[in-house]
């Protein structure tokens, strides 16, 4: 069968009532995270895997996807109307998008941010398609010395670009790998760092860490008197942008698509980066440069399409080579694994079916955002108008019912508290969260990955140098790892990434 | 904060933040943790790498990592990070291990009902009225809606009382 029909047939599987159900429930639910200044898309995620663990697989994944693009663009609206990212992808939106606001084109802002966020995704999704084949046989071919040197390049550029001291990245890497260690050792069966505790010959619950280490200890942190203050949502008459920002618009778009799906493919890139670069590529380019920083359109569509271009183009090396390449993609990748789906080359041929469907639902999501956001900006705005207090109980609520239904078990509420006070000490420290979920969920890969190599060339390390692809990704790895000792200085746009 | 404002705006004081040293003690212990009891795993079997080969590298970056960052620190020591709310973690912390605590024992409805109770109207200072509706939303609702919407159990009491008025 073609690609074509392959996608036809995931389309009739996704068009479904339920599937139409789950992805607008998703879409629903991921704009709500987004909004939401305290929940990030990370913690989001794993947070409402519970409610899917008794969906079908393809449901249960067609939701979290909708769940992870839907938090894109809700974090647009807090930016825009109140200069607060919702979430990090949308921080430097908060610049001109906010601006617009104040000169009262904040409708318009939204309208454009929605429309870029659909053609960016979209395109991205078509570049999904368009790679998943070629892509996916290419993966076949990748043997483990490979899979673990590109892991190795993935986890340096998260540590390289996370946060300020690559010590400290460092630091929450080894955590997290040390961290998915704890249990049974998946080649001699021995259990490792259990401390005699029979609950930890499985491992330590994910989903519970997760949860903790961005959900709980966000809400541990939060400070005195920070509550939003309150906004008015725009008219539906100020929702229609002008001819002029129209065509404003258009090529920073096209821009933004391409900075978007380029780096979303690169493991280690998030949403972030790519927003930041199209804020610098819209500064450099765009005919109305001088006009940035103070409302110009193109700092809204550039950005805003870019990081929905992102989301959706980094799940190609996730479906194609089964690598996650952000931190929410990891999490993503973690209920692929809770439901026995093992993202990679295998997916197209054992569970094709499944695959297709998620892919066509993608397209499917786009466009409900695009219907859902913009006639509903009222009543997105209206949820930040519940007081705190009532905020942060429901959310703890999910939290609870989110580690207890993983296993049914206390067990994991009480991991998933100890995890919150760990985040919140990793906070206080200023160590980067994002390395340490990435390698958390890459971790068992990496190792079976690197033992099944070592097994190969019994025990010689040089099978990662004498392999051409694994010695070159091997060689970028230790170029990133080491680029503060020769001194090469990362972009000044990236030093502030605030997802990582 | 960018580097360069911590360095022109936090004069440079003589000492490292105490809870920024605890921190990396608590690193470097860790790392030295790790590399002993993987060597105890076994590092390498007769069969290739072992199972602790793995986790003594990560013990090993923990570790180095910790001295680097003591030596950075003792250059040149970071501005002290805001600390978090001290009475809300309290709050937070200690009402989620005794909601835990009782889960399996009151179930989640009664149990959650009482920890909503707390969060709202004594800690929030909610009216009665809105903190009834959400808690026994969040309670009984929720109880309901995973158990047959979404098929997912929650706990149900083991107290036989409790359990036979449908908690």
């Amino acid at each position: 069968m073609d690609t074509l029909n392959e996608l036809l047939n995931g389309f009739a599987a996704a068009l479904t009532w339920q599937n139409l159900l789950f992805a607008f429930l998703g879409c629903l639910l991921g704009t709500i995270i987004g909004v939401l200044p305290g929940v990030g898309p990370v913690a989001g995620v794993a947070l409402l895997i519970p409610l899917t663990l008794n969906l079908d697989p393809a449901g249960s994944i067609i939701m979290l996807c909708a769940i992870f693009y839907g938090t894109q663009y809700g974090g647009t609206i807090t930016s825009v109307l109140l200069n607060t990212p919702g979430e990090a992808s949308s921080a430097i939106t908060t610049i001109d998008g906010y601006a617009m606001t104040k000169l009262g084109r904040a409708g318009s802002a939204l309208t454009i941010a929605a429309v870029g966020s659909f053609v960016g995704g979209t395109i991205a999704t078509i570049g999904l398609v368009a790679a998943a084949k070629p892509l996916g046989e290419l993966g076949l071919l990748v043997g483990p010395p490979e899979f673990f040197a590109l892991m190795v390049v993935g986890i340096s550029l998260l540590v390289a670009l996370a946060g300020k001291s690559m010590v400290k990245a460092l630091i929450s890497g080894a955590l997290g790998l040390l961290i998915s260690m704890v249990g049974i050792d998946p080649v001699a069966g021995a259990p490792r760092f259990t401390f005699g505790m029979d609950r930890l010959l499985d491992g330590v619950s994910f989903v519970a860490v997760i949860v903790g280490v961005f959900g709980l200890s966000e809400i541990l942190s939060h400070r005195k008197g920070a509550d939003a203050p309150l906004v008015h949502a725009p008219g539906f008459r100020s929702l229609l942008p002008t001819g002029k920002e129209w065509r404003r618009s258009a090529p920073a778009m096209a821009r933004g698509t391409g900075v978007g799906f380029g780096l979303g493919l690169v493991p280690g890139m998030t949403g972030s980066v790519s927003s930041l670069l199209s804020y610098v590529a819209e500064k450099k380019f765009s005919r109305h440069r001088h006009e940035l920083g103070k409302g110009a359109v193109e700092g809204v569509a550039g950005p805003e399409t870019a990081n929905n271009a992102h989301a959706n183009a980094a799940l190609i090396p996730l479906f194609t080579l089964g690598i996650p390449a952000s931190p929410t993609i990891a999490v993503l990748m973690g209920a692929f694994l809770q439901q026995g789906l093992t993202p990679g080359p295998s997916l197209f041929t054992e569970h094709s079916d499944i695959a297709w469907a998620i892919i066509a639902s993608l397209f499917i999501g786009n466009v409900l955002l695009l219907l859902l956001n913009v006639p509903l900006v009222g009543l997105w705005t209206s949820i930040l108008r519940v007081p705190a207090p009532i905020l942060t109980a429901l959310i703890l609520l999910f939290m609870v019912i989110g580690a207890y239904t993983i296993n049914f078990s206390v067990f994991d509420v009480f991991v998933m508290i100890g995890f919150g006070l760990l985040g919140l000490a990793l906070r206080h420290l200023e160590i980067p969260l994002a390395p340490m979920v990435l390698t958390l969920v890459l971790g068992p890969l990496m190792e079976r990955s690197l033992r099944e190599s070592l097994e190969i060339s019994q025990g010689d390390f040089s099978v990662f140098i004498n392999r051409p692809i694994s010695a070159v990704l091997i060689a970028l790895g230790l170029l990133i790892i080491c680029s503060p000792l020769l001194k090469l200085r990362k972009p000044k746009a990236l030093t502030e990434d605030p997802e990582a | 904060m960018t580097t360069e404002s911590t360095l022109t705006q936090a004069p440079v004081r003589g000492r490292p933040a105490r809870s920024v040293l605890a921190g990396i003690g608590a690193f470097g212990a860790l790392g030295v943790y790790v590399l002993i009891s993987s060597v105890e795993l076994g590092l390498w079997t007769s069969l290739g790498p072992g199972p602790g080969l793995f986790p003594f590298a990560m013990g090993a970056v923990l570790a180095a990592m910790s001295v680097l960052w003591l030596l950075q620190e003792l250059k040149k020591p970071s501005a002290a990070a805001e600390s978090a709310d001290g009475g809300l973690v309290v709050a937070v912390v200690v009402s989620l291990l005794v909601l835990a605590a009782v889960l399996d024992l009151l179930g989640f409805q009664l149990s959650m009902f009482l920890f909503l109770i707390y969060h709202l109207r004594i800690r929030g200072k909610r009216t009665w009225i809105s903190s009834l509706i959400i808690a026994l939303a969040g309670s009984v609702g929720a109880f309901y809606a995973f158990n047959y919407g979404l098929n997912v159990a929650l706990p149900v009491s083991a107290i036989p009382a409790l359990n036979l008025i449908g908690l």
